[in-house]
């Protein structure tokens, strides 16, 4: 079954198309990066998957649901992180923990918060208002509040920025063990490494069009040549459509 | 930093619009000089109200002080400043943000009262006003908004030491107000603007030097140095005036820079609005209006600095990622002002008991949450959770003042005509006040769903 599915989406702000009609299937249990240059329509896809933004024209399915019909129904199933969010400044992580809680209606959250912030390693800073907490306790309080009602599909944008090596090495850990657990994941990333080293299936995005697809662990080209040259056809205008979609 | 500020605004804006602002003010403010005098309002009555109004701006500009950085930077949204570059460059924070005030005084002379100042034009050609006066009225009323800034950062600068000394000085001056007015208008820029010579450029400049010489020495910028753990149930205890939604800004302007005084104070500048404008409209035109329709009327309006404070610290995005609809984000937003705007006001009216009769107050206390409701319906459906945008974004600006003047001329006019139809004027203003609650209540029914369906559709 298709966790995400979008058949010729597109999405335009004013003269520019950020999207191009995107085709795209993830199924269920994969572990999916978009990977793209500053502006390829990553975050716009993200937005649009999760109910956040309408499209111009094109449809989308995500866990079976209508994101722009029904996207309040889509977010109670999914987890979200976008790229550069902090908590709430005058917030304690407990205390946006619990909203985050109240907002997805779950009921005793005490255990699920000392659980998350034992495994990300904030549970020192907990009654800490957030303002006062490091770039990085921020981060681990966000991903904290992405899984903290077990949603069934993730969307994060960037979920390793502002981590010590060591805490990346284990959020890289949690997220394999989650998708093993039947799981989706939707990354979005600048980070090759990240993609390679952590996805099931890599998609490369260039101006708003999905230009190739690739699985990090099989695919005989290096996954940075791919990108270079995908995305430098795209952008001198080449015709892109050989080969691409094919994983 | 001006530059930054000019740039910043007709970014936010749109370059036309924030062109357009000057322009929409000098001729609001001619429209309104024309409509007063057309009324028989005599020109000295309406040139004190404007001195008022304009030492009260100054007040409002100088608070920054007072709510600090992250109100800042919720004025002027997610950006990198200069006055929040001290810890790159050899330049200390103090200096930084004196620059920064005197820069809005450049600001706010050029962009906001020359223009007010360019509205009296009109009288000069119906020989009221000479050039020369239309002249000393702009150095005179850009006095009192230096005064105004000066001041709010004097008194930042003694709460940063003392609170209790704070209060004291507020205390004081308020008992000045009272007590000993025209000793103090003759210290104050008014003081040149009414007779203008040699003496009273020295003695009108008093208040000003001092407040612009004493604010920056005692201003101590607001700073976050330690790491703030939280020992209090605040946010659980606030849940149990509605949910979530309703407990976060509460704990939200309660923990932020100013605490719950940034409300109080907003408030405060109103009351001291009403009671200076009363006394001042009794002693000019020998009528006693009503002060509990003045200060219901004003107080209401002024609650839009509450739902400014209850939405400081939001990103409307935030909210369409959670399952919840905007109609509960609104709902909480409406709980929590209400909880804050409604005690302060209603203690306002209290105050005023000690000016004014009590018993004519009651129509203030009938006026004042009615027309707070209209306000937030307003201010919510038109602005979002964002509603600093009505800065200088000129149509938004205009039509939301266009809102809150259909309650308000024929509120005031009612507290006017008070004194001859005091029958009349209470029921109209009473039947007007709830009225405005009712549009406000649909208006508020309708800003959830219309915020999702824009925020969603945004580009």
């Amino acid at each position: 079954m298709s966790a995400v599915e979008t058949t010729g989406l597109t999405k335009e702000y004013g003269d520019v198309a950020a999207l191009d009609g995107l085709d795209l299937s993830i199924e269920t249990g994969e572990l999916y990066a978009l990977l793209g240059p500053n502006g390829s329509g990553k975050t716009t896809t993200i937005e649009i998957l999760t109910g956040q933004r309408r499209p111009t024209s094109g449809s989308a399915q995500v866990l079976g649901v209508d994101p722009v019909a029904e996207p309040v129904e889509v977010r109670r199933a999914i987890g979200i992180l976008p790229e550069r969010e902090d908590p709430p400044s005058f917030l304690t992580p407990r205390e946006y923990l619990e909203f985050v809680s109240e907002m997805r209606d779950i009921g005793s959250v005490e255990e699920r918060i000392e659980r998350w912030a034992n495994r990300l390693e904030f549970q020192g800073v907990l009654d800490t208002l957030s303002t006062d907490l490091s770039e990085g306790e921020r981060q681990r309080v966000m991903l904290a509040q992405v899984f903290i009602h077990d949603p069934d599909l993730v969307f994060i944008d960037e979920p390793l920025v502002n981590l010590d090596p060591l805490m990346q090495a284990q959020v890289k850990t949690q997220l394999r063990e989650y998708c093993e657990a039947g799981n989706t994941l939707f990354l979005s990333t600048h980070f090759m490494e990240v993609a390679e080293d952590l996805c099931t299936r890599v998609g490369i995005l260039a101006d708003g069009d999905l230009v190739a697809e690739r699985d990090p662990r099989t695919a005989d080209e290096d996954l940075l040549d791919t990108f270079a040259t995908r995305v430098g056809e795209t952008e001198a205008g080449e015709d892109p459509t050989a080969e691409v979609r094919a994983p | 930093m001006l530059t930054e500020e000019f740039r910043m605004h007709s970014h936010l804006f749109g370059p036309r619009r924030f062109a357009a602002f000057p322009f929409f003010i000098a001729a609001v403010v001619g429209a309104g000089v024309w409509l007063l005098s057309a009324t028989d309002t005599s020109l000295e009555l309406i040139v004190g109200g404007l001195f008022v109004l304009v030492l009260f701006a100054g007040f409002q500009v100088g608070t920054i002080g007072l709510v600090g950085r992250d109100a800042i930077q919720d004025v002027i949204g997610d950006m990198t400043l200069l006055v929040f570059s001290a810890r790159t460059l050899p330049v200390s924070r103090r200096r930084l943000l004196f620059v920064f005030l005197f820069k809005d005084l450049l600001y706010y002379v050029a962009l906001f009262l020359t223009p007010v100042v360019v509205g009296f034009l009109p009288v000069v050609v119906d020989g009221g006003f000479t050039l020369a006066e239309v002249g000393l009225l702009w150095v005179t009323v850009a006095d009192t908004f230096a005064l105004g800034i000066g001041t709010s950062l004097a008194l930042a600068g003694v709460a940063s030491r003392s609170t209790a000394t704070a209060a004291g000085v507020i205390a004081l001056l308020t008992a000045a107000v009272t007590l000993e007015p025209d000793l103090l208008l003759s210290l104050s820029p008014y003081a040149l603007y009414a007779d203008p010579g040699v003496e009273t450029v020295l003695s009108g400049s008093v208040l000003t030097v001092g407040a612009v010489v004493v604010g920056p020495l005692l201003f101590e910028p607001p700073t976050r140095d330690r790491v703030q753990r939280v020992g209090d149930d605040r946010y659980r205890q606030f849940q149990r005036f509605g949910d979530a939604l309703t407990a976060r800004p509460l704990v939200e302007v309660t923990r932020s820079s100013g605490s719950v005084w940034k409300v109080v104070f907003s408030l405060g500048v109103l009351f001291g609005v009403t009671t200076l404008l009363l006394d001042r409209i009794t002693a000019a035109m020998g009528i006693d209006p009503s002060a509990g329709i003045a200060f219901g009327t004003l107080l209401g309006l002024g609650t839009f600095t509450t739902y400014n404070w209850v939405t400081q610290n939001d990103s409307d995005r935030e909210y369409l990622r959670y399952p919840e609809r905007m109609r509960a984000v609104f709902a909480g937003k409406r709980r929590a002002f209400f909880l804050l705007a409604l005690p302060t006001g209603l203690v306002y009216l209290a105050l005023a008991g000690v000016l004014f009769p009590g018993l004519e107050l009651l129509l203030g206390v009938v006026v004042f949450p009615l027309l707070a409701v209209y306000v937030f319906g307003l201010t919510a459906y038109m602005t979002g959770l964002s509603p600093n945008e009505l800065l200088f974004n000129t149509p938004l600006f205009a039509l939301y003042s266009l809102g809150l003047m259909l309650v308000a001329v024929p509120l005031l006019t009612a507290a006017l005509a008070f004194d001859e139809w005091p029958v009349a004027a209470a029921g109209l203003s009473v039947a007007l006040a709830v009225v405005g609650a009712a549009v406000g209540a649909v208006l508020a029914r309708r800003t959830g769903p219309r915020w999702h369906d824009r925020l969603r559709a945004e580009s």
